[in-house]
């Protein structure tokens, strides 16, 4: 290790959605390298001990080392071109940089989603069609006496969850941490999650809203038949006695994720659990929260409903933003071979996407900003690396639940940042479009 | 003289063509039609860059070619009829209040969505969303009628206040979700999940499925009113046969969340 070794506090990982802001980072400024990540989990730890300064060219053309002037400029011209071009990523960069994703969505009249579409975008739908009962992590902590964890396994992706925000964590009413709680857990298997509950539901794969649909009907008091056992794999007497709990509460939360977005049903899944949660209100202060992935993929829903009045799947073809998940969703306008050209911004979906998707990415022009080689930028026509946000940018992230927290910069990297190439790439589009001229900010 | 309009230029990208309406096209003669303006992807076109138009002035007419691509047409129809020789694209006979279209291909998704009135017969398969509300709108589908002669998606029905949806081959999950009134016939195998938050309304199956557990089941009985139903469709030429007309239903109400007055009648022999 040098001598020139820098200490940050109050650091924050961008790693999960629990976007932990306790960070004590031990940097080696002459190595480029965060030695040391106090408080981190094990992923946090991984996380920060992975970024140094890599040896890519900053940009590329057609796989072709390039100066960013020259790709910013072939970037803008395919996109000022393209009759339906479409944004996607996003969720692993700051706010900052995805104000000017929206922006240039706007100017080209294209398409613009963010990772949510294949995560918790169900949930997003069913926000809007059932309401949400919100609140942040904070008010958990020092409130809830009941928490519960639907389809999600936190030990393994959010492992400070627990920790920091809502089983362990000893807040104002709940001096006692995980005494004063009771953690309930459903899933389809027992997950390494599963030791912290003290109630294990196992629901039948796929079964997700049978069960939600029949708590709902207890809650309400309406008669079930004992023959749920057989549909959900749980139990009239334990679903009963679940209820009562969560009628009997204090402050309710229930915490859900993937396992109950991703599975049949989808946003009636998300949907169930909300109106779940709206019908528990009539007896106790009942929350619900999805549990999100990306570090800043709350932050990219955020911008973009405020923005666009809505959180993802979004298209302004007609000059307005329209919302139509399934229409205009990044899969969906891939797999249909809608697009004609695609700007993707931190996101891989040429490594994770259905196979007809990639083909036709593969077929268009994409331009790829990401910190690293990927499949995707590796496909794109003009290629961007950029600088990691949280570690070598600060800027603005949300955490999952909707709480923006400031970025600290750990050390400089040579490349850009995502807002400088948006920005660029903006102001080139703005030229080429004749959009409105909207003051930039400066970026330092 | 009935107007043609044939696809000569296939879109590379979507093309948002709601002029394509019979009462609209009905005051313009030839030239009227081909200047109508329609939207490819983000770019402003017109009807005779992508088709060819042969007559004016009437309210029948034809498309042909594969409309795959081509959305929103004849959005807010009132009248006239509308025959589509292939398939076409989404949101077809949005908000549209009378009429009728008829689709001899496959349809996508979110066929007649809000619609008012009219009829829809789609010969081939229909997507999801048939004659659903909007994302973020409580009521979908508030009159007129829907024939699918193939499959339907899921949702079909979504928020349903009036009007009538009958499909001869099977349905998606969900089907008849948030409905507040109306009617919905599936012939063929219902979809996971039928009629999940229902308030009212009836939804018919010529096979058993499994219910919500939401659901009671009140009797196995001869309905009245549904060989009428039944005797309708078997003339609109959809696949009813002697058994079904005086069969016995079984009688599910739901959905116990909502208000419960909710009909499934699951087709007994
Ligand atoms: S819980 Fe998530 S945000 Fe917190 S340190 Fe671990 S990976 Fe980072």
């Amino acid at each position: 290790m040098g001598d020139n070794i820098k200490i940050i506090e109050n650091a924050t990982c961008t790693f999960c959605g629990c976007v932990c802001d306790d960070m004590h980072l031990t940097v080696d400024l002459d190595e480029k390298k965060i030695t040391k990540a106090k408080n981190a989990c094990v992923l946090g730890r991984a996380w920060f001990a992975q970024h140094g300064i890599p040896d890519y060219p900053q940009a590329t053309i057609g796989g072709k080392e390039a100066s960013v002037e020259d790709a910013v400029e072939e970037a803008a011209q395919i996109l000022a071109e393209a009759k339906f071009p479409i944004i996607y990523g996003l969720s692993d960069t700051t706010c900052e940089a995805q104000r000017h994703a929206v922006a240039i969505a706007d100017l080209i009249h294209g398409c613009i989603d963010t990772t949510t579409s294949v995560c918790h975008g169900p949930s997003g739908i069913a926000f809007q069609g059932v309401g949400e009962s919100t609140a942040t992590l904070g008010e958990v902590k020092n409130r809830a006496d009941f928490i519960m964890y639907w389809g999600g396994n936190p030990a393994e992706s959010h492992p400070r969850h627990f920790t920091r925000y809502a089983v362990t964590t000893k807040g104002l009413y709940t001096p006692n941490g995980k005494k004063d709680r009771t953690v309930v857990l459903v899933d389809v298997r027992k997950t390494p999650s599963a030791p912290v509950a003290d109630i294990f539901l196992s629901v039948k794969p796929g079964r997700d809203f049978e069960l939600a649909w029949a708590l709902r009907a207890l809650v309400k008091g309406r008669k079930l038949d004992p023959s749920i056992e057989q549909v959900t794999g749980v139990s009239l007497a334990t679903l009963e006695d679940l209820v009562d709990r969560m009628k009997n509460c204090r402050y309710g939360v229930l915490f859900f994720g993937m396992g109950l977005t991703m599975t049949r049903g989808r946003h009636f899944n998300s949907g169930a659990v909300l109106a779940l949660t709206t019908d528990l209100n009539e007896f106790t202060h009942f929350v619900a929260k999805p549990v999100r992935g990306h570090g800043n993929v709350t932050g990219a829903d955020n911008v973009l409903s405020w923005q666009t009045g809505y959180p993802f799947g979004v298209n302004f073809s007609r000059g307005f933003p329209r919302f139509n998940p399934g229409e205009f969703t990044t899969v969906d306008t891939l797999a249909r071979g809608d697009a004609d050209a695609a700007l993707i911004i931190a996101s891989d979906p040429a490594s994770n996407f259905p196979r007809k998707a990639i083909e036709h990415l593969g077929a268009i022009p994409v331009i790829a900003l990401d910190t690293k080689q990927t499949q995707t930028t590796n496909l794109a026509r003009v290629a961007f690396i950029t600088a990691t946000y949280g570690i070598n940018t600060a800027g603005t992230v949300y955490r999952m639940d909707d709480v923006p927290i400031t970025l600290r910069k750990a050390f400089d990297s040579p490349y850009p940042t995502d807002e400088e190439i948006l920005t660029a790439i903006r102001r080139r589009v703005q030229a080429l479009c004749g959009g409105p001229a909207v003051p930039l900010r400066k970026v330092s | 003289m009935s107007v043609t309009l044939t696809l000569h230029t296939q879109p590379e990208v979507p093309l948002e063509a709601e002029c394509l309406s019979p009462d609209r096209l009905a005051t313009l003669d030839q030239a009227g039609i081909a200047a109508l303006p329609v939207l490819h992807g983000n770019r402003n076109m017109t009807v005779g860059d992508f088709f060819s138009v042969d007559g004016g002035k009437d309210l029948t007419v034809r498309i042909i070619g594969d409309l795959g691509r081509v959305k929103h047409v004849a959005t807010g129809m009132s009248g006239g009829h509308l025959i589509i020789d292939g398939n076409i694209g989404s949101h077809l006979g949005l908000g549209m209040s009378g009429g009728e279209i008829t689709v001899t291909g496959h349809a996508g998704d979110w066929v007649g969505p809000e619609m008012g009135g009219g009829r829809i017969v789609v010969r081939g398969d229909a997507g999801h969303m048939v004659g659903s509300a909007y994302r973020g709108s409580k009521v979908g589908m508030r009159g007129g009628e829907i024939i699918v002669h193939g499959r339907i998606g899921n949702e079909a029905g979504n928020g349903m206040r009036r009007g009538m949806i009958a499909v001869a081959a099977d349905s998606g999950d969900f089907t008849g979700v948030n409905m507040i009134a109306g009617s919905i016939f599936v012939l063929g195998r219902l979809g996971a999940r039928s009629g999940a938050g229902m308030k009212r309304g009836t939804i018919v199956s010529l096979h058993d499925a499994e219910v919500l557990p939401t659901y009671s089941y009140a009797a196995c009985y001869h309905p009245v009113f549904l060989r009428h139903y039944l005797l309708r469709l078997r003339q609109l030429g959809l696949p009813v046969e002697e058994a079904h007309l005086g069969g016995r239903y079984r009688r599910w109400s739901g959905d116990s969340v909502e208000l419960n007055r909710g009909e499934i009648l699951l087709f007994a022999g």
